[in-house]
């Protein structure tokens, strides 16, 4: 069996990203256990860990107190994000160089089709460069994980971490994908896991052999998304210009509030600058969300769809304080509040007559 | 009963009622056609309720009689038949219409006359006469307009406004609104304020056909009926009953840019730009620019210029065309649904087609200019569009960065 195109994607996934620039620029961190972060007393949050830090325990956005009492002689350090950037620039160019077709997923990961550049025999030598490149040029070291669709070469890259490099043949995704941990797989949330545990479906494998009509029945139109990850069958394409697709903006505040006066500043701080930001990047949304993270961790958000696009705090602000207004309760306190402004490219038809 | 008349003049008959009748119905009569003799005539009539078509072909009759048989059966069947003479009959008391054509024969099932529903008769009310073919503009420029879905009624129907010797039909569907303004042959007596179904509006229109005796309208707006009188083909309707929006508050008062264009240019245009929307989310981007060169200025602000026309289908491709053009005010850009542009550019007929804009948020105004002459070859105040038509269309907010 020939498929009609060739195509190979790549997963590159930086390890430990903030915490190894870190680890790098000061050669007196290495093989100490290092996180980025805030401080707890401004109940900061875990950003990157280093390996060291990990074998501890602690964890992304794991609170840095928490972080502290697992880990007492972590060295924290405070994030220098404009360094980062500099860092993800630099990355980015090195992929760039071995196929236009990338898609950054954040400051330290990205797909690559190369498809385009390589042949199949080509693969492994191009990844094992690629990976030497990085490591050569920038002291950085990252997995590259592949395969003949983005679900299988994250998961590949997801399992060969740390410093790893696993390339998953043509025809063989559904073997490596069946054994799997269904939670591995991308859209598998907690939610949506916990509806397959109930049926018995643990492993991607069992997901790749569920029957389409109950997927549809109970995933809707996920469902077929959800076994083509499954069988390692989807087609997405590598997206180079990835759009923002929401302007946001959180707090996380020093003391748990759930005074209104109190909120209704934060929540103003937030509009604002989320405003700023979209007038800076020339976007208007029609979506107006809030985030609320309650003092149990609790975490859910709110949305509206607006009138008509706006960039503005003074549309903003009153969309997202009835959001949360309608969040408070006697007794409840907020541990974070955030507001998002999102939906910018949808068109959408004005009226001539006011609706009845 | 007993007739016998051609099977061209049956079928053509048959077809011309067949609209009227009932497709869903709780009264299954309804998709019956009433078959009777009326003098010399073989009269077909057919009604759903809300519209009821009649229609006379010529004839021999031997035995007066009536009886109602399932439409769709008879119509299908007479289609069959070669085009001869077909022997209509039906014994006395029987209720089955035995038709016989060459060496064909069928008897069809009938119901009794007395349980079809009655045909409306308008015998008198306010009456007006027009000119067919300046009626079938009339509705062909404004009735696409109406809405189609059924949560404001009054919106699926059509404004007929009747007063000295002119007459106006509006539409609007919420997102835009056509306005038509025609003359009548003799001046009505009173004015005349009537909201008719739009579909009532499209049947008069295909019977029309080539007609050119003037179309008869009786209104009797106290039973909430309207009678057309065509050609051997009468059609009654019920009026919508409601209040119309006050749709001239709707059509702007001004604009910042005005475009004259050839009008097949910029249908042609739009067309092309229709195949990448139809991919997409169905918008045409129009670009209205002035030319920076030129005779600039020349005639009270008015210069040459083109209108860009765009479209973009997500991840597989996109297109834009450009259409020379005649603009009075500022470069503006508005944004379409293409169906709205194209259906109100297909029914401008010939000439140039004004636009008139304001902002990328604000409706689009669309006029035409009739007559050969080019854009080019007029004077000024032959740029004046003519007020038989405007079309009024809300743009589609979109992102222009």
């Amino acid at each position: 069996m020939t498929a009609p195109h060739w195509r190979y994607i790549l997963h590159a996934d930086l390890d430990a990203f903030y915490a190894s620039v870190e680890q790098r620029d000061n050669p007196d961190l290495k093989g100490k256990p290092v996180v980025v972060g805030g401080p707890p007393e401004s109940r900061g949050v875990v950003a990157a860990a280093s390996y060291e830090a990990r074998e501890y325990g602690v964890r992304s956005a794991m609170p840095m107190g928490v972080a502290l009492r697992l880990c007492p002689d972590l060295v924290r350090i405070s994030a220098r994000f404009s360094r980062y950037h500099e860092v993800s620039r630099q990355i980015m160019d090195i992929f760039r160089g071995l196929t236009p077709l990338i898609e950054p997923l954040s400051l330290d990961e990205a797909y690559l089709d190369i498809s385009e550049k390589v042949s199949a025999d080509e693969v492994d030598g191009v990844a094992h460069g690629l990976k030497t490149r990085v490591r050569d040029e920038t002291g950085l070291a990252v997995t590259v994980g592949g395969g003949t669709s983005k679900t299988v070469a994250k998961i590949a890259s997801q399992i060969a971490k740390p410093d790893g490099l696993l390339l998953i043949k043509p025809n063989e995704e559904r073997a490596f994908l069946s054994p799997l941990d269904v939670d591995m797989l991308w859209g598998v949330g907690p939610r949506t896991e916990s509806v397959l545990r109930d049926h018995g479906i643990n492993t991607i494998g069992h997901l790749a052999a569920c029957d389409n009509g109950w997927l549809q029945n109970t995933f809707g139109k996920r469902g077929h998304e959800l076994k083509e990850r499954a069988l390692g069958t989807d087609h997405h394409p590598v997206t180079p210009h990835r759009e923002t697709k929401s302007v946001s903006a959180e707090i996380t505040m020093t003391h748990d509030v759930g005074d209104e006066a109190a909120l209704r500043d934060r929540m103003e701080e937030l509009a604002q600058g989320v405003a700023a930001r979209l007038q800076r990047n020339g976007l208007k949304g029609r979506t107006g969300q809030v985030k609320l993270r309650l003092a149990d961790f609790t975490t859910f958000t709110r949305q509206v769809t607006l009138q008509a696009p706006t960039d503005e705090a003074g549309v903003i602000l009153p969309v997202a304080w009835d959001l949360l207004h309608r969040e408070l309760r006697p007794g409840r306190r907020f541990r974070l509040v955030g507001v998002g402004v999102s939906n910018f490219n949808e068109a959408f038809q004005l009226a001539l007559l006011p609706p009845d | 009963m007993k007739l016998s008349c051609l099977q061209e003049n049956l079928s053509r008959g048959l077809a011309t009622v067949g609209r009227a009748v009932a497709t869903r119905t709780t009264l299954p009569i309804t998709q019956n056609v009433l078959l009777s003799t009326d003098r010399s005539m073989l009269k077909l009539s057919a009604t759903n309720l809300e519209i009821a078509i009649t229609t006379w072909i010529g004839a021999m009759v031997e035995e007066e009689g009536s009886i109602t048989v399932p439409a769709r059966l008879l119509t299908e069947f007479v289609a069959s038949l070669p085009s001869e003479r077909i022997d209509v009959s039906m014994a006395p008391g029987s209720k089955s219409l035995s038709l016989t054509c060459s060496r064909s024969e069928a008897h069809v099932n009938g119901t009794d006359v007395d349980e079809f529903p009655p045909i409306p008769t308008v015998e008198s009310g306010l009456a007006a006469k027009i000119d067919p073919q300046a009626f079938k503009t009339a509705i062909s420029q404004v009735v696409f307009a109406a809405a189609t879905e059924e949560s404001r009624p009054v919106l699926t129907g059509v404004k007929l406004e009747l007063e000295g010797g002119k007459f106006t039909m509006a539409a609007a569907d919420g997102f835009r609104l056509a306005v038509h303004n025609g003359e009548l042959l003799e001046p009505v007596g009173e004015p005349i304020n009537i909201i008719l179904p739009a579909r009532t509006l499209s049947e008069v229109n295909r019977l029309l056909g080539e007609q050119d005796t003037p179309v008869e309208m009786t209104m009797i707006p106290s039973k909430g009926q309207v009678l057309f009188r065509l050609n051997s083909i009468e059609i009654v309707s019920q009026l919508i009953q409601g209040t119309f929006p006050n749709y001239s508050q709707l059509i702007p008062q001004s604009y910042q840019t005005r475009s004259v264009t050839d009008l097949q240019e910029l249908l042609r245009a739009a067309r092309t730009a229709s195949i990448f929307a139809r991919d997409g989310s169905g918008i045409i981007r129009l670009q209205i620019m002035p030319g920076s060169d030129d005779q600039s200025e020349s005639d009270e602000g008015q210069r040459s210029g083109k209108v860009v026309i765009s479209a973009r289908a997500e991840e597989m491709g996109d297109n834009q065309g450009e259409v020379d053009t005649f603009i009075e005010g500022d470069e503006s850009k508005i944004a379409f649904n293409s169906k709205y542009l194209l259906e109100v550019l297909s029914v401008l007929e010939r000439g140039e087609v004004v636009l008139e804009t304001t902002t990328p948020s604000s409706p689009g105004v669309f006029r035409p200019i009739r007559g050969e002459k080019k854009w080019r070859e007029r004077g000024v105040e032959e740029r004046k569009p003519d007020e038989t038509y405007v079309h009024v269309v809300m743009p589609m907010f979109v992102q222009w960065s």
